[in-house]
């Protein structure tokens, strides 16, 4: 259970954190000063040049006649800055025992989190493209809740890859714990590249290998973690590209026919047109570009999702964290039998945009056989289910098209929900993850026989129900979904 | 009675004075409503919207109509393993709920259940879908169900 990182004591954060938390803004402002006061520095420095020409702007003027007191000013405001991002960094602390994870910060208002390590839901080890650029991390440890994450940003890289070790072998109550501590000693979690040398002697030697440990970090943010042979997905950047294009494909190509016959008759439409189409490609580059470098294996401490070309994401999900999983596949990845694979789980599933979709989706497309792999990592040897129990003819008039392949089955671990014709979906539901599990009917439904079935799981993209089937299958499913929980609960 | 509605039996009512409750919580904002919606054809001088106040009135004479029988189809079982609950009568919706799952257990008295009596239970589970809320019992009875589910909760207890 010891790693050398969980010692119980107070450690500070990556020292560039304050840069890092505030450099882009900080840069922002002195790109804005710049921009506003270039004839005021070029006045300065190549005053003679230009010739003393009086400003019109009084401001600028005020400014070159008082230039030591706004000096000072700026010196004054840089040095608070400066002074109170040090105190922050030194206020903001973490510690990891054999039990808790916490953090503790501010300076003028406290804020002291814990967590227990038993209730950890996932780590995320995330390097946005400027910190990465320093060697910095930020560790995300997730608890069960919607707002329950332990966030340290920033960690030193390394440092994040044997705290997310340290912290998924002491959560797991696994057996395997153990071999997961002895397999992190047997192989360092630092830095160990091609590129790096042997020999460690002299100044300059050691310069030139942080300069190396950083480039590797940089090229390879992986985690050099034992990884069990044959579970690796990856995927190829062009299908991703293609995969994305399809499903946004027809909302992109109306768009920019759009474009073009406003730019021909109405020119002046184009200011509604341009943002429009900025925003639909922007959404579909940002996704593309946010899976590229995709990942997912299995490690000794759980399932490692990797993905991102310039800031990178790596998450792990300790084993038996998903609550529910989604195969879907949109209607023009058919042809290529590809499918997507999205996920519940109990953390952050409610969280901050854009990234809250990232988070859940597990393989953003793959085939078939990658489909299954990947399912098979979380739910291990499972195989669809041959035989569905589905609606009966006379949901055909609330299931046009899908009324034969809506349904559900059952395997000894979970229960297998499949619904849709053209957009297909399959949803699958770890029986011990059941929280509970509701029937309905409406009038209209009543008078046809029918029924709803809901299985609730944790809030999360994936909402396991089916619609539409016999009210007799419906009551049967609902009741053996209840009874097989209770078994799997024990 | 439909396969949905028979889906479990003996069910335990919530108190018949629940009735005066959910009548209290109907009549008072569709007094408001309809209050102000007379408002409009009167404020206008207009004569046909006169219907706006008239559907209004409709809706809630319907609804207090129907009162009696909702309470009435609101029931709750307690099983060996599991807290089945049902409602509707439109929409018939039946929750199982395994006490292992529950997270808390909430009594809540809002002030006109208070002034009959009553409380509700609510259950609550790591998914937001369950809404199970037993409304209309006796406070005794609802502390009482309260300590027992907690009791059953803890010795059935499971992992996240």
């Amino acid at each position: 259970m010891t790693s050398p990182v969980i010692d119980g004591e107070w450690h500070r954060l990556h020292p560039a954190t304050p840069f890092l938390r505030g450099g882009i803004v900080v840069i922002a402002i002195i790109g804005y000063l710049v921009v506003q006061f270039r004839d005021f520095f070029i006045g300065i420095f190549i005053g003679s040049v230009a010739g003393r020409e009086p400003h019109a702007d009084p401001f600028t003027r005020w400014l070159l006649e008082h230039s030591v007191l706004a000096l000072l000013i700026v010196l004054g405001v840089l040095v608070a800055i400066v002074g109170f991002g040090w105190l922050s960094w030194r206020m903001h602390a973490y510690r990891v025992t054999d039990e808790l994870v916490e953090e503790r910060e501010g300076v003028i208002w406290r804020r002291h989190r814990r967590g227990r390590l038993d209730r950890v839901q996932g780590v995320d080890i995330v390097r946005p493209l400027f910190p990465r650029l320093f060697g910095a991390a930020r560790l995300e440890i997730s608890m069960a809740g919607s707002d329950g994450s332990i966030r340290l940003s920033y960690v030193a890289s390394a440092r994040a890859d044997e705290l997310r070790a340290g912290i998924l072998a002491a959560a797991s109550l696994r057996r395997r714990a153990e071999q997961a501590a002895s397999a992190e000693g047997a192989a360092p979690l630092a830095v160990p590249g091609p590129l790096h040398p042997r020999d460690t002697g002299g100044a300059t030697s050691r310069l030139q290998d942080a300069i190396v440990a950083r480039a590797n970090e940089f090229l390879a943010p992986e985690l050099r973690e034992p990884v069990d042979a044959g579970s690796l997905v990856t995927m190829h950047p062009g299908r991703l590209v293609g995969a994305i294009g399809l499903r946004f494909g027809a909302m992109m190509l109306v768009v920019l026919a759009g474009a073009i016959v406003a730019a021909f008759y109405r020119p002046e439409l184009l200011f509604v047109v341009i943002p429009i189409l900025i925003g639909v490609y922007g959404f579909a580059a940002r996704e593309v570009l946010r899976s590229l470098q995709y990942s997912i294996a299995l490690t000794p401490d759980g399932i490692r999702v990797g993905y991102g070309l310039l800031s990178t994401t790596n998450e792990t999900l300790p084993p038996g964290r998903v609550h529910a999983i989604e195969l879907s596949q949109p209607l023009f990845w058919r042809p290529f039998g590809w499918w997507r694979v999205r996920i519940n789980r109990a953390s952050a599933s409610i969280r901050d945009g854009g990234a809250a979709q990232a988070n859940t989706t597990i393989l953003p497309v793959g085939t078939i056989e990658e489909t299954l792999r990947v399912v098979g990592l979380i739910l291990p040897d499972w195989s669809e289910p041959p035989v569905f129990t589905t609606s009966p003819a006379r949901a055909r008039w609330l299931r046009w098209f899908s009324w034969r392949l809506n349904g559900f089955a059952f395997d000894d671990r979970a229960v297998v929900l499949r619904r849709g014709r053209f957009w297909r979906t399959l949803t699958v539901v770890p029986l011990a993850r059941v929280q509970s599990v509701g029937v309905e009917d409406g009038p209209l439904t009543r008078a046809l026989r029918l029924a709803r079935v809901d299985v609730h799981t944790v809030v999360g993209v994936v909402r396991p129900r089916v619609g539409a089937l016999d009210a007799d299958d419906a009551v049967g499913l609902w009741r053996d979904v209840e009874s097989r929980t209770l078994g799997a609960m024990t | 009675m439909t396969a949905v509605a028979a889906a479990g039996q003996e069910w335990q009512r919530v108190s018949p004075r629940y009735v005066w409750v959910d009548l209290i919580t109907v009549l008072i904002p569709g007094a408001i409503v309809t209050g102000g919606l007379t408002a409009v054809p009167l404020a206008s001088r207009i004569a046909w919207l006169w219907l706006l106040p008239a559907a209004a009135l409709v809706i809630v004479v319907l609804l207090l109509a129907f009162t009696p029988r909702r309470v009435r189809a609101i029931g709750y079982r307690l099983r060996e393993d599991d807290l089945v609950f049902r409602r509707g009568i439109m929409w018939h919706r039946v929750i199982a709920v395994p006490y292992g799952r529950m997270q808390l257990v909430d009594v809540n008295r809002g002030p006109i259940a208070r002034a009959f009596g009553l409380a509700e239970l609510k259950f609550v589970t790591a998914a937001v879908a369950t809404g199970v809320v037993i409304p209309g019992l006796p406070e005794a009875d609802a502390e009482a169900l309260r300590d027992q589910l907690v009791a059953l909760a803890e010795s059935r207890r499971a992992a996240l």
